[in-house]
């Protein structure tokens, strides 16, 4: 029957069956590419993993001018580069989002612009970002601040349109409230949530906006990284890298997740 | 949006468990797939994965059905005068780049050549993965790729004169350039080229900062006067792009400084050379690249030529392509390839320059071990498919 309940233990078995399954095709796979090419680097055993693990944190330079490890190296550009954009991007857009949803007079000019924009994948546009921005942090910054501008007001002027009730605005007008206490005290508020859960989505087109920059035009980070050792085949590396990908992505999916329900515990379960 | 999130944590873990499990159920079917139906998969199936042992019994049963049907074999190159020369064989149908499809020379030898059109370093890491049976690449990057892919260097097809070169905007000298940040690609024959080239010129290479950067890309954001890039070191037909293209461009030093040290070739894996039909694979790549040499060199058929191959890669005119041809000195004739791979100066300077530029980088870890056409290198750079070829014509 859909939706019928499995035990809790069930579900959690099943949970690492999965896994499991996961883990032990891998290694059939990489044990029968192993018997096909001995020198295969394509599919990397757990110990050749392991091997390019050691490798991402091993030393660079010299003694007297040490580098920091590769792998922490890309880390802080990348992610610095990902803050930055997201915090940009999510700030612009929650201005234009809620001004568009308080005011007509702005929505009709903005609205079939922003419609258009946000369907244009931002990858496609990457030339004009280097003619436009650069090839340093301002162009990182711009492409994904800019790529997730247009999607993410879309959504929060429809979540200012949906969910703030006329109701609500009229009763803190009754109640004396100026213009600005009914964006902040009470547009504001109900949007939060919706916020969130925008920022939520963004963050996996943040991340290939920025990968895929960072593929073309970068000398530190996770993108240059992958793109890199695999030119170069090391590929125990870059699965390394994939995986350290998925942990952001999860890692920051349940913050913000837990921001939410921090924030704004009378969202949950409505 | 609200109902969803009510039961959104048990939905995704649900998915998420789904996905995993499918996956790894995918991963299952495609690992014993090719055991199981060796004989009946697709051809550019069992070509990328590339089984050593003589699967024969289950083959030869199966092509009891289709006994002329030809092996598929796959050839990954990127635009660059030499290597369009295929793309441009295919236009003229000498070969026909398309699964299942057999132009004149592929007939004759009786294989299928898959041509994989990529940018360079997609080209290199399909090679390497054994996603391709050939690949259009230098003498530098191939050894990166050998080291896990024992390989055979069998066609040289030109050499760089001038091809790479480092160009500058608003740099007057060398001297200027030092500490201006020079983009390119990395831990490649660009990087190797310019190092070279400074060191050939009296400079040391650590006062010359080499960035990473895509080489189209990077002649892209030249061409567009972006801020921080007054320098690029790119491959044709990027040079002559982006030479033409701002008036205050020129290039400050190119590989005319290196002679013969950057060597384009199509290599081919030796798994790859020992599956039934891996030999007439080389010898038809080989006959396609004279066939069209001989059609540049034919007044006929020369300006034509030229022009395909333009039209390919850069949308340059005839008298561009003029140019580009002289800096990239073609091994035209099978004479010039034999001459190379037995060229002393080759073997005992040239690729022991690479290979140290290759554990410099971390290209390798080791040195790779190199042979010439005795087979026994991880590496070998054989003539033995060009003599075949010119023996052929002799006849």
């Amino acid at each position: 029957m859909i939706r019928r309940v499995i035990p809790t233990w069930l579900f959690f078995a099943l949970a690492i069956a999965g896994v499991s399954v996961l883990l032990v095709s891998y290694e059939f796979l990489s044990q029968r590419q192993t018997r096909i090419n001995p020198k295969q680097t394509t599919i990397p055993s757990f110990e050749k993993l392991g091997e390019g693990v050691k490798r991402m944190f091993a030393k660079q330079g010299t003694q007297e001018n040490p580098k920091p490890p590769m792998f922490w190296n890309d880390m802080r550009a990348t992610l610095w580069r990902l803050f930055i954009g997201l915090a940009i991007g999510v700030l612009a857009s929650v201005i234009v989002g809620v001004l568009m949803g308080a005011y007509r007079w702005i929505e009709a000019p903005l609205s079939p612009i922003v419609m258009f924009l946000s369907k244009i994948p931002p990858t496609g546009m990457m030339p004009i970002y280097f003619a436009l921005a650069g090839t340093d942090q301002r162009m990182f910054t711009s492409m994904v601040a800019l790529g997730i501008f247009f999607s993410m007001t879309q959504s929060i002027y429809q979540a200012v349109r949906d969910n703030v009730t006329d109701e609500a605005i009229n009763k803190a007008y009754t109640l004396g409230a100026s213009e600005s206490e009914v964006i902040f005290e009470v547009i504001w508020k109900q949007i939060l949530p919706n916020v969130i859960d925008c920022i939520r989505a963004q963050i996996g087109p943040a991340m290939i906006f920025l990968i895929a920059a960072e593929m073309v035009v970068s000398d530190a980070g996770l993108g240059y990284q992958i793109r890199m050792q695999s030119r170069v085949l090391n590929m125990n590396i870059v699965f390394v890298y994939l995986l350290v990908l998925g942990i952001i992505g999860v890692v920051a999916e349940y913050s913000l997740l837990w921001v939410r329900r921090r924030l704004c515990p009378w969202f949950e379960g409505t | 949006m609200k109902m969803n999130i009510h039961y959104q944590p048990r939905f995704a873990s649900l998915a998420t468990l789904c996905a995993v499990a499918w996956f790894g159920g995918f991963l299952g079917c495609t690992g014993s797939k090719p055991t199981a139906s060796n004989a009946s998969s697709s051809p550019a199936n069992t070509s990328a994965t590339g089984s050593p042992q003589p699967a024969q019994p289950a083959g030869s049963t199966a092509a009891a059905g289709s006994a002329s049907k030809p092996a598929t074999f796959t050839l990954a190159w990127s635009e660059y005068p030499s290597w369009s020369i295929f793309g441009v064989a295919d236009e003229v149908g000498l070969i026909n780049g398309k699964e299942g499809q057999m132009g004149s020379i592929e007939k004759k030898y009786n294989v299928d050549i898959k041509l994989i059109l990529a940018t360079y370093d997609s080209c290199i890491t399909l090679y390497g993965n054994s996603q391709a049976d050939g690949v259009c690449i230098t003498n530098i990057d191939i050894l990166g790729a050998a080291g896990s892919r024992n390989s055979v260097g069998i066609l040289p097809t030109s050499t760089s004169a001038g091809a790479d070169a480092c160009i500058v905007a608003g740099v007057n000298s060398i001297e200027e350039l030092a500490g201006k940040p020079t983009r390119g690609l990395e831990k490649s024959v660009s990087q190797y080229c310019f190092e070279r080239c400074l060191e050939k010129l009296g400079k040391n290479p650590t006062d010359y900062p080499f960035a990473q950067m895509d080489p189209e890309q990077a002649a892209l954001a030249f061409q567009g006067k972006n801020d921080g890039i007054s320098s690029i070191m790119v491959w044709n037909p990027f040079v002559m792009q982006s030479i033409r293209s701002r008036s205050d461009a020129k290039v400050l030093f190119s590989s005319e400084t290196i002679p013969e040290e950057i060597i384009d070739m199509v290599v081919v894996g030796k798994d790859s050379l020992s599956k039934p039909g891996g030999e007439a694979f080389a010898k038809a790549v080989v006959e396609t690249f004279y066939a069209m040499t001989q059609r540049m060199a034919d007044p006929k058929t020369s300006d034509e030529t030229l022009v395909g191959i333009g039209a390919r890669f850069a949308k340059l005119e005839l008298e561009d392509m003029k140019t580009i041809v002289q800096q990239t000195k073609f091994f035209s004739d099978p004479s010039d390839a034999k001459r190379l791979f037995s060229d002393e100066r080759f073997q005992k300077e040239t690729m022991p320059l690479v290979s140290k530029f290759c554990v410099k980088y971390g290209l390798t870890s080791t040195p790779v071990d190199l042979s010439f056409g005795d087979g026994k290198g991880l590496m070998d750079f054989s003539a033995k498919y060009v003599s075949g070829y010119s023996d052929g014509q002799a006849k």
